[in-house]
């Protein structure tokens, strides 16, 4: 029934009159009563859909202004009734107008029309308050979820799922039951007010009998122990004297399962005194929908980084017992060792033949097991990254002439023709030297072992570029070849590989696999550790064979005449990091490039432990960053600085080495430099 | 006769060589920890040093720096012993100044040949 309230002199007879006629047409009326004030109580418990006002009351127009001011958002419609013969300058102030003395007919359309203009208007306020509501959520989802997008943490992501419940759905209180990565139910309570201890119990079994729904018909997942359940509170207000009982049980809920495909992270109900619209349903929905992708997401990660840890762990455990075994098997070998020389140079008394013969047999052997534990013990200092190898400039003719020495005897003894060939003079190279001999004497080694009598092994180097390279050949290459390089060739006539077995020779323990090696000694780590090397020293190797004609295995060691570059590729096989930056600037202001650098990440370079700058005068010409250094870093730095100086014919007392990082790592690299006299001047 | 203080907790070690060492015509020490090795070092004017890296009480590279910084002991030359062990790794920066290094298990004519050097 349309209501009217009604402003009128009742003395008045058109008043009436009026009265009347909207009593005839089921109007229900109120009449404003005492002052101005109590009018528009009387107004805001009533509610009408018009007011009807007579210019004739006492302070018409003041209470028209008040009426319109105060009671703006309800959309009454008011309308003034006002003689027509009169003229009123504040006719304005009302939404419509009629003038006396009564047309029945039109006041009865005047009335109609504005009640009709007041239930559009109705509608266009509550579509409109909807509709901003809607573009809340909405705006709120989209939010969330580049949020969710942006975590893999999954209590982070209930975190967001909740704010975004709360924001969107402003619920009274929530109860999430969930699973954590070992399957630990966890029971997590959002309420506005502090809740009883009946309703923190009541929501706890429901939201376990709400689980045991959703697995009606299939087995459970997990079998849940209630007492066993982690409970965590949160309480919005807490200042308030307010709480939250069991009737809160009975206001209008949401449930939803958080689950996506067969993956299934827990349930999740929420509770509103105010009913939720079939909006907040959707919302709640497509909220819950979107944080189950992530979560699957996160449980995936989480599964990998604990596998991958677990990983990691074995390896390092691994190749620290490696270390510690063969170290600890290293110390009584030297006595033994020892008291095996005291007793052949006949220092301990006579000995007869077959004693020597003997005891060289054991002191033959004591070797070999010393050259055994020394490769495994290479091998894990490979592996955990603490092979210190020491770069110099240095002629790797000499190197190769060493070979000769060394195994020119061995191989005549076995009847078996050794020779070195080098035609041209050979550049030098940054080498750790006696890591170079490691690589050629196990290589020769090797061919020593399956070369029979009467065959021939050739140790061969010379100097060869990028492009004379067959790259399919190379076995595992770290880089693509690049300039040029010294390859060196150890050739013999043994018994060779097939070719299918070439790439895995370099595998650890490849021998014990092949039984055809076996007879012949050794555990195979030689050509893993020779591999090993050459990749340190960023070189290459190939290897041609052919079965019962020979092998040839070729090492290619870089050439660099650019020590900019071979800093850096140096730097970063050092490291075995990507993360070392060498940037060339100009002054030494320029210094707060490499803080902006390091702020904007463009290098990555937030890992740092070190820097080394290179400086001449106030020039600082190049920086070199060197995470996680080692002394062989520091050492390989002296050698290229040794050469950089000779390049720009500085003074010794122009270039400085200094740290300039964080004081305590600053000053363990400049004890490091003083002690190798790095620093000068 | 010149004289070779040895110093390594490992006795075997120590005795063995001593004993080849003496065969060879030298005069040997015998210390069997760090602080020990410190002491003879200071009070029996060895000619020669050798020195195990990880010893108890002091190391093998706190001794040689201990000495090689003292005037009075700094012409001392002194061969390190070292096995290159994961403790030993962890010293890295602290060795200094030590004339030779030998690595375990060793040959006694590679540690005759670095004496000589010194003492021929």
């Amino acid at each position: 029934m349309t209501k009217v309230f009604l402003l009128l002199n009742l003395e008045d007879n058109q008043n009436k009159e009026i009265v009347n006629l909207l009593e005839q047409n089921q109007f229900e009326l109120a009449f404003a009563q005492g002052n101005i004030e109590e009018n528009i109580l009387q107004i805001n418990n009533f509610l009408p859909d018009l007011i009807l006002i007579d210019n004739k009351i006492e302070h018409c127009e003041f209470t028209l202004r008040q009426i319109k001011t105060s009671l703006k958002h309800l959309n009454i419609q008011t309308i003034l009734l006002k003689d027509s013969d009169k003229a009123l300058d504040f006719i304005a102030l009302a939404d419509g107008l009629i003038e006396l003395p009564l047309k029945i007919d039109t006041f009865l359309f005047t009335i109609n029309s504005h009640i009709k203009t007041k239930n559009n208007l109705d509608r266009l306020y509550e579509n409109n308050k909807e509709l901003s509501r809607s573009l809340y959520q909405l705006n709120v989802l989209y939010n969330t979820s580049s949020q969710f997008a942006g975590t893999l943490n999954t209590n982070k992501l209930y975190d967001i799922m909740l704010e975004a419940m709360e924001k969107t759905l402003s619920f009274d209180v929530s109860a999430v039951l969930v699973f954590n990565s070992d399957f630990k139910p966890v029971f997590s309570l959002n309420s506005l007010y502090t809740p009883t201890e009946n309703l923190v119990d009541a929501l706890k079994i429901r939201s376990v009998l709400n689980y045991k729904t959703i697995f009606e018909s299939a087995p459970l997942l997990v079998q849940q122990d209630f007492e066993n359940i982690e409970t965590i509170q949160k309480i919005k207000q807490t200042r308030s004297n307010k709480v939250f009982g069991l009737e809160s049980i009975s206001f209008d809920s949401l449930f939803a399962p958080i689950k996506v495909g067969d993956d299934f992270f827990g349930v999740i109900e929420l509770f509103r005194q105010k009913p939720f619209s079939s909006e907040d349903v959707t919302c709640f929905q497509a909220i819950t929908h979107q944080v189950a992708l992530p979560l699957r997401s996160a449980k995936l990660y989480e599964e990998i980084s604990v596998a991958n840890k677990k990983l990691e762990k074995l390896e390092k455990i691994k190749s620290e017992f490696v270390s510690i075994v063969s170290h600890e098997l290293r110390t009584p070998l030297t006595p033994i060792n020892n008291s095996l020389e005291i007793i052949l140079n006949g220092q301990a008394g006579e000995i007869t033949e077959d004693t020597r013969n003997f005891i060289s047999m054991t002191k033959r052997n004591i070797l070999r097991l010393s050259g055994i534990i020394e490769d495994l013990l290479d091998l894990s200092r490979i592996q955990t990254g603490k092979l210190d190898l020491k770069y110099k400039l240095s002629d790797i003719t000499s190197s190769l002439e060493l070979m000769q020495k060394t195994f020119e005897q061995v191989a005549n003894e076995k009847e078996i023709k050794f020779s070195l060939l080098i035609d041209e003079k050979l550049p030098e190279v940054y080498i750790d030297s006696r890591r170079i001999e490691q690589i050629f004497t196990n290589l020769i080694s090797n061919s020593l072992k399956f070369t029979s009598a009467n065959g021939e092994i050739s140790l061969g180097a010379k100097v060869i570029d990028d492009f004379e390279i067959d790259e399919t050949k190379l076995i595992s290459p770290i880089d693509k070849p690049n300039g040029k390089y010294i390859q060196v060739t150890v050739k013999d006539t043994g018994v060779g590989i097939k070719k299918e077995d070439i790439p895995k020779i370099f595998d650890k323990f490849s021998q014990i696999e092949s039984t055809l090696n076996r007879n012949k000694g050794g555990v195979g780590l030689g050509l893993t550790i020779t591999k090993q090397l050459i990749d340190s020293h960023l070189g290459l190797i190939f290897v041609d064979s052919e079965e019962k004609v020979g092998s040839e295995f070729n090492v290619l060691i870089p050439i660099s005449d650019d020590v900019k570059t071979f800093t850096m590729d140096l730097l970063r096989s050092l490291t075995n990091n990507d993360d070392v930056g060498l940037i060339k600037i100009n002054h030494k202001k320029d210094l707060n490039l490499i803080e902006d650098l390091k702020n904007n990440k463009m290098l990555n370079l937030s890992r740092l432990s070190k820097e080394i700058v290179i400086e001449k005068e106030d020039i600082v010409e190049y920086c070199a960053f060197i995470p996680h250094i080692t002394l062989a870093s520091y050492e390989a730095m002296v050698g290229l600085i040794d050469n950089y100086s000779k390049q720009i014919n500085a003074n010794e007392n122009d270039i400085i080495i200094s740290s300039l990082h964080s004081a305590k790592n600053g000053k363990d690299a400049v004890e490091l430099v003083k002690k190798l006299g790095l620093t000068r001047g | 006769m010149k004289k070779i203080l040895i110093a390594d907790d490992e006795r075997d070690i120590v005795e063995t060589l001593a004993f080849m060492l003496r065969a060879k015509g030298f005069e040997c020490i015998c210390a069997y920890d760090g602080e020990e090795g410190l002491n003879l070092a200071k009070n029996e004017n060895p000619d020669l040093v050798i020195l195990d890296v990880m010893m108890p009480k002091i190391n093998g590279y706190k001794i040689c720096r201990l000495l090689k910084f003292d005037n009075k002991y700094k012409n001392i030359p002194i061969i390190m012993i070292t096995a290159r062990s994961q403790d030993e790794d962890k010293m890295i920066g602290e060795e200094t100044g030590a004339d030779e290094y030998i690595t375990k298990p060793f040959e006694f004519s590679e540690v005759l040949e670095k004496i000589n050097k010194y003492l021929a």
